[in-house]
């Protein structure tokens, strides 16, 4: 009978534990889900273009896709301070496509310069545009499209060493025209 | 000629103290037993691949690698970087220390055609606490190949993107499983304490008097069975009575009264689902009505043996909870 009543506690016990436990765990899962709708909404807002602001302390996927509202509309000064903000908190995949999103928008704005002869202003964002590729291929070394933009900006304004330039090709224009930054757009057999 | 050999000479006599000291010094080499490279394939890498070196190192056994003197992991050259660098010590055994270095290194170097590019050496020293040797491990030279052809001839623009990653949703999934699985727990803690106090559906349970008979049955036929065993007492009387005051008081709490061999018909026309079992109820009374009062107690023992009463006890259960 002893046994018994020992059993008969033992389950009111192992119940009631597991559900304080189930409450606890549910009130969290619940504030969390609540959270994540709230900030897929606005990631959704502003994949459709609403501007809505987005705090410093944000989480990640919600300034990542800030960071895009802002880069597809060419506003890079405030896009760079949302960048380094995601590489201090992100994971690494969303930072290394934030660093790619970010520099596809720069390359886009220096190609269009370039189409217009536009070429100083375009230099120094094909280089921000490498330098961003490169950071994202650090990230993610198996990143294929940051690879291929890396390569079309490389062609645009190439890297060179700092003393010698034995080793690297200079590519067509370039080595044409003698200007170690000189933009070039290949078109055709050298 | 001449005038040479005669230079030559000063110069042979200043160096050979010095030839002299470096002959009873124990000879550089010796020190470092072998270095050996494990790398990729040579070829077939594209700009922002990754190359993982390992260098072997073997020395012998008082020195050690000087951890100064790894490189730091940082850009070599302005198309190389050097991503890693890992240092194994693979211990001392017959007179040699062991190392295994990993270099990993990343390469942007944007080729137009394939192209042989080449690591370089990394200097490294090695200390035995006096002397310090230095070592290298050797460089590597492999072929990259080009992304892209040099003059777009597709349908696409030379100067074409790869197209952006767009922002994805948080993800909601694991979340919400784990709110399911807390609801789960949830109600199966409020179950558990449900069946547990006899509330909702689970109130009859606790009402089952032939439950607990079958379970009284065998522990005290388990029991007597001991006691038998040990003492070699004859017949296993306490036991069996034991067992047939369980499922007396059974009936007893079935009917709501007590139940005597001459109640068995409204017993059973009460409880209609037990005539299933009628003969070896009537059984059961008439071997309970020998051990209480007959003359022959151990008759009961040839009457039900005790797998029989268990047998008996368990069909009863089953007959309550509506199974049989």
């Amino acid at each position: 009978m002893r046994l018994r009543i020992g059993r008969d506690r033992l389950i009111l016990v192992a119940s009631s534990v597991l559900m304080a436990a189930s409450l606890c765990a549910g009130g969290i899962f619940t504030a969390r889900l609540i959270l994540d709708r709230a900030a897929n909404a606005d990631i959704a807002a502003l994949a459709i273009g609403h501007d809505i602001p987005v705090a410093a302390e944000a989480r990640p996927e919600l300034l990542f896709a800030r960071l895009i509202f802002l880069t597809t509309r060419d506003r890079f000064d405030e896009a760079q301070p949302l960048m380094n903000r995601l590489a201090a908190t992100g994971t690494p995949r969303i930072v290394a496509h934030a660093l790619y999103d970010l520099a596809n928008g720069r390359l886009r704005v220096a190609i269009s310069h370039l189409e217009s002869n536009d070429v100083d202003p375009a230099v120094p964002l094909v280089r921000l545009a490498k330098e961003g590729y490169r950071r994202a291929l650090t990230l993610d070394p198996g990143f294929w499209d940051a690879k291929y933009n890396l390569d079309v900006a490389m062609r645009l304004v190439r890297d060179f060493p700092q003393i010698e330039s034995s080793g690297e090709e200079i590519p067509p224009e370039a080595a044409k025209r003698l200007w170690t930054d000189l933009p070039g757009v290949p078109r055709g057999l050298p | 000629m001449g005038r040479s050999a005669r230079r030559l000479v000063p110069c042979l006599a200043r160096l050979l103290p010095m030839a002299a000291l470096l002959l009873a010094a124990p000879p550089v080499g010796a020190q470092l037993r072998s270095v050996e490279l494990y790398a990729p394939r040579p070829f077939g890498h594209v700009i922002g691949d990754t190359l993982a070196l390992s260098a072997e190192i073997v020395l012998d056994a008082p020195f050690r690698l000087d951890p100064a003197s790894l490189p730091r992991p940082r850009a070599l050259d302005y198309w190389l970087e050097l991503a890693n660098v890992r240092l194994t010590n693979g211990g001392a055994s017959d007179g040699v220390q062991r190392y295994t270095l990993d270099l990993t290194y990343q390469t942007f170097y944007a080729p137009l055609e394939p192209k042989r590019l080449t690591i370089p050496a990394v200097p490294l020293t090695a200390t035995d606490g006096t002397r310090q040797v230095a070592i290298a491990v050797p460089p590597w030279s492999f072929l990259m190949s080009p992304l892209r052809e040099i003059v777009a001839t597709g349908e696409s623009t030379p100067m074409a993107l790869r197209p952006d990653i767009a922002p994805r949703p948080v993800a909601t999934a694991s979340t919400q499983r784990g709110l399911l699985a807390a609801l789960g727990g949830l109600v199966a803690g409020l179950g558990l304490l449900a069946w547990q106090m006899g509330w909702g559906p689970f109130g009859r349970r606790r009402d089952r008097p032939f439950a607990r008979a079958a379970r009284e049955v065998r522990v005290a036929l388990a029991a007597s069975a001991r006691s038998a065993a040990s003492s070699t007492a004859p017949a296993s009387a306490p036991g069996q009575r034991a067992a047939l005051l369980a499922l007396h008081r059974a009936f007893d709490a079935t009917a709501g009264k007590g139940v005597f061999a001459e109640d068995l018909p409204d017993f059973f026309r009460a409880h209609p689902a037990f005539t299933a079992a009628e003969a070896e109820v009537r059984r059961l009374f008439a071997a309970s009505r020998h051990l209480f009062f007959g003359e022959n107690p151990l008759e009961i023992a040839r009457e039900f043996p005790p797998a029989g009463l268990i047998a008996l006890a368990r069909r009863l259960r089953a007959i309550e909870r509506g199974g049989a």
